[in-house]
């Protein structure tokens, strides 16, 4: 029980709670610097200058009642697992969240599978290959992924991908004449696959693919120059010219001895990275019209929906803090001088 | 380093190889047939969703009205895109009595909901009474409108006051009828203690042409075809998925064929969408307008009348309805030019830059200097604010007035506004309903007019023609509106600017469609060929 990965979890997972504390905190307090006043932004003009709509809106919504007392009736709330109504949707906040959350996170997920997977083989490519045609090639095309805006590359994406040249099929997350696969994870892809709907795979792996490949072109021009550094620094190291010298096959001096001691920066980068992808979303998930958290973000924001803000907050900051958790726990997993020092 | 080229050669082939397989993975499944429907044909609708619920109690957003009228029958309606003449619906004719005070409604025999049971005279007297007492958005539709069935098949509407407007109020989806049995199972009242909404956004309890078959107010709506609806031409769709989708990608969604309309492309989006797709174009019933307060107290520049007329003479109108792409036209008067008592054309104001000066000089304010607000983060028929500011700005630099922009999200804007405020705004006014008596709302005392900073009493002459306006029946309702409005263009601290066109774009198979300035489209008259 006393292994010092179980000390480090619990120790992480208490200021885990306290930083969620902390962002409903400043997520509260900076929606209501906002100049501007929710049933302005929920109600229609007329229900506006009715004085009896614009109280019970109020109340309902418990707008009357101090900011502090708000706040605490929030977090009494949150306790008990219940976040609030969205006004926006007239619906609880957690089966919204619970809706957009999975889409994105399948959004993300892939774009980050890709990321890893291309940006690193990219970069060790690179490095292997330093200088040459091929190095110089993926130095420019890492340059352009990291330097396009990604709302550009989305748009143009779809122009000539769906649009000019026919490969990828419409906007969303499947083709309208089709019905999602029964709600399990929420992810489509393994949904569809645990219920054997394969035709409805295809299709949601279909719309995916666009979306996630631009939302990582951003991720994978970064990962394949950190890893194009990070390998060239460790190819310079005397134990691999020395496991060289040894007379190991390549492949294991590559992947045992040179690629592992490279992931650790590269994992840094990936957890920073996956911080770029959820931002990245709201403008990809805008154009390709993706169901997701990003979408539901802006527009609770510009609604100026407290409930939804604090709930988009609330899940956001958790992503962030289990993303650095793994982050965390790959570097002892990776590199043992790590894990002798927690 | 020659050594290092040599040894890892033969490992770069995995790594190859993961990175293909992820790509194929990727890239693999190309597009997939969007034809298949099950029953009848299917029909794909993209639009910027303006949504938040199918309840016809709580529901007053654009894509709201789209939903629930086609999903809710209301007592009256309108044809096509002729708003000036409400037709018959579930009541088969009305008479409004000579004092204006009471609508009689007759009830049309054979009208079933989608469960098959009768529509009721009960059924309309709860479903008027529970939009009216929910103090939802809607709910101002019915202020102070009793409900009350004489008989079986006749409803009586009376007003405090005389409303010849209740006619044209009544088409509007939110007063469509529910199944009033239906809804009181699931929790629905006729007051503020009504817990109904969320069934009814999970499925609809209505005689309308369609039934919902899913809602979600973020990404889709799907309709189906009611089986049991009454009326005699049956929907030409089976299925119909409303999808929110924003401008750019609507357009060539529409362009590919995933899709068979798009309902919000701005007049520069719908000029290049070409081959074999249909354009249905027409000017919006939204009214673009400038705002100067009048009241001293928020500004000594605004208040004064001299510096209005300036503004209001400075404004280069040909110029705006440039901008605002083709098929915009300028609003002569703050009533839209299809709703019967709007301004004819010639009467709109005009640029007259001398003037503007000679107007500015008698107003005796040394270069004047004002803050114009406005909404930065939202779109209108595909229309920006911020373009439009700019203009206004650089027009009325031309006279000698200094404007300083002031851009914020609409939340925050419509703050300012609200609160009466702001020195200068620049905001729109789309109609609660057809009639010209919605746009009273701008006289002083009343609720645009005090955001103007006009309280009652600031113009008694025009107050009293407006209230006697709101109480006229019959053909001298048209004149005593214009008249306002001339009064308004002449005096009134509001200039209307100008209703930016809407361009709906249509699959060449698409037929029958006509822009209504309420519901946008019927989605039950749209046929196929």
């Amino acid at each position: 029980m006393k292994h010092p990965l179980f000390r480090f979890l619990a120790r992480r997972l208490a200021v885990s709670v306290l930083l969620a504390v902390g962002v409903t905190l400043i997520t509260f307090t900076l929606t209501n610097l906002v100049p501007g006043d929710p049933a302005a932004a929920n109600l229609g003009q007329q229900a506006l200058g009715n004085p009896a709509i614009v109280k019970q809106f109020r109340e309902q919504n418990g707008l009357d009642k101090p900011l502090p007392v708000q706040y605490v009736t929030y977090l009494g709330h949150l306790v008990q697992g219940d976040l609030g109504e969205s006004q926006q949707s007239h619906r609880p906040v957690d089966a919204d969240l619970a809706e957009f959350v999975p889409a994105t996170f399948e959004l993300a997920g892939a774009a980050l599978v890709l990321s890893l997977v291309v940006g690193v083989a990219f970069g060790v490519i690179a490095a292997l290959r330093r200088d040459r045609l091929v190095d110089q090639f993926l130095r420019v095309t890492s340059l352009a992924g990291v330097s396009v805006p990604t709302f550009w590359l989305a748009l143009l994406a779809f122009y000539f991908v769906f649009y000019r040249l026919r490969l990828a099929p419409g906007s969303g997350r499947l083709a309208p004449t089709m019905t999602p696969p029964p709600h399990v994870t929420g992810l489509y892809t393994v949904d569809a696959a645990m219920a054997g709907q394969w035709d409805v795979f295809a299709g949601a792996v279909g719309h995916l693919a666009l979306p996630a490949l631009v939302l990582a072109a951003y991720t994978i021009g970064l990962l394949t120059r950190f890893t194009r550094s990070a390998v060239l620094e460790v190819l310079g190291q005397d134990y691999v010219r020395a496991a060289r010298a040894k007379g190991l096959p390549g492949r294991v001096v590559l992947l045992q001895y040179v690629l592992r001691a490279a992931l650790v920066p590269i994992i840094t980068v990936a957890g920073l990275a996956f911080g770029s992808l959820l931002s990245g979303t709201v403008l990809v998930e805008s154009i390709f019209a993706w169901p997701g958290i990003g979408q539901y973000a802006y527009k609770s924001a510009t609604n100026l929906d407290l409930p939804a803000v604090m709930g988009v907050g609330l899940v956001v900051g958790a992503i962030y803090v289990v993303v650095n958790l793994i982050v965390d726990v790959l570097y002892g997993v990776i590199d043992p001088r790590v894990r002798s020092t927690t | 380093m020659p050594s290092l080229r040599s040894v890892p050669r033969r490992a770069i082939l995995p790594v190859l190889v993961a990175s293909a397989i992820s790509l194929t993975a990727c890239s693999g499944s190309g597009s997939s047939s969007s034809s298949s429907a099950s029953g009848g044909k299917s029909l794909v609708i993209d639009t910027s969703f303006n949504l938040k619920t199918a309840d016809p109690g709580r529901m007053y957003e654009q894509t709201g009205l789209l939903v629930d009228r086609a999903l809710y029958d209301t007592l009256l309606t309108f044809a096509g895109s002729d708003v000036g003449k409400p037709v018959p619906a579930l009541a088969e004719s009305y008479e409004l009595s000579k004092d204006g005070k009471t609508m009689t409604l007759k009830l049309r025999k054979g009208a079933t909901f989608s469960d098959g049971s009768p529509v009721t005279a009960d059924d309309v007297v709860f479903s008027l009474n529970r939009v009216r007492d929910l103090k939802g958005n809607p709910s101002f539709l019915l202020d102070g409108v009793t409900v009350k069935k004489v008989d079986d098949t006749t409803i009586e509407l009376v007003s405090p006051k005389p409303n010849p407007a209740l006619p044209f109020i009544l088409p509007n989806p939110a007063l469509g009828i529910v199944n009033s049995k239906v809804l009181q199972a699931h929790g629905g009242t006729q007051g503020a203690d009504d817990k109904a909404e969320s069934f009814l956004n999970g499925q609809s309890a209505g005689s309308g042409p369609y039934v919902l078959e899913s809602f979600n107010a973020s990404t889709q709506v799907v309709l189906k075809a009611n089986d049991k609806y009454w009326g005699q031409t049956k929907p030409t769709y089976g299925r119909v998925v409303i999808r929110n989708v924003q401008a750019p990608t609507q357009k060539l969604n529409v362009q590919r064929g995933d899709s068979q309309i798009a309902l919000d492309l701005s007049a520069d989006q719908a000029q290049g969408v070409g081959g074999g797709l249909q354009v249905a174009k027409g000017a919006s019933a939204n009214v673009f307008f400038l705002l100067a307060n009048h009241s001293a107290a928020v500004s000594k520049t605004t208040s004064n009348p001299k510096f209005v007329e300036a503004v209001r003479k400075g404004i280069d109108y040909p110029g705006l309805l440039q901008l605002a792409g083709e098929g915009s036209v300028q609003a002569a008067g703050i009533v839209p030019s299809m709703i019967n008592g709007a301004l004819p054309a010639d009467q709109a104001p005009k640029r007259d830059v001398a003037g503007a000066k000679a107007a500015l000089a008698a107003s005796g304010i040394p270069n004047p200097k004002v803050k114009l607000e406005f909404p930065s983060d939202y779109t209108l028929n595909g229309l920006s604010f911020q373009p439009l500011a700019e203009r206004v700005q650089a027009n009325l630099k031309e006279v000698g007035i200094t404007v300083d922009l002031a851009p914020a999200p609409i939340a925050t804007a419509l703050q300012n506004y609200r609160d009466g405020k702001e020195e200068m705004g620049l905001w729109w006014w789309s109609p609660d309903y057809p009639d010209a008596s919605d746009y009273l709302a701008f006289l002083p005392g009343k609720l645009i007019g005090l955001r103007a900073g006009w309280k009652k009493g600031d113009a008694a002459a025009l107050e009293s023609a407006g209230d006697k306006a709101a109480q006229t029946i019959g053909d001298g309702r048209t004149q005593q509106y214009q008249q306002i409005q001339t009064q308004l263009n002449a005096a009134g601290p509001i200039t209307p600017l100008l209703q930016p066109s809407q361009h709906v774009v249509t699959a060449g198979t698409v037929t029958g469609l006509a822009l209504n300035p309420v519901w946008t489209i019927d989605i039950a008259a749209l046929g196929s060929k």
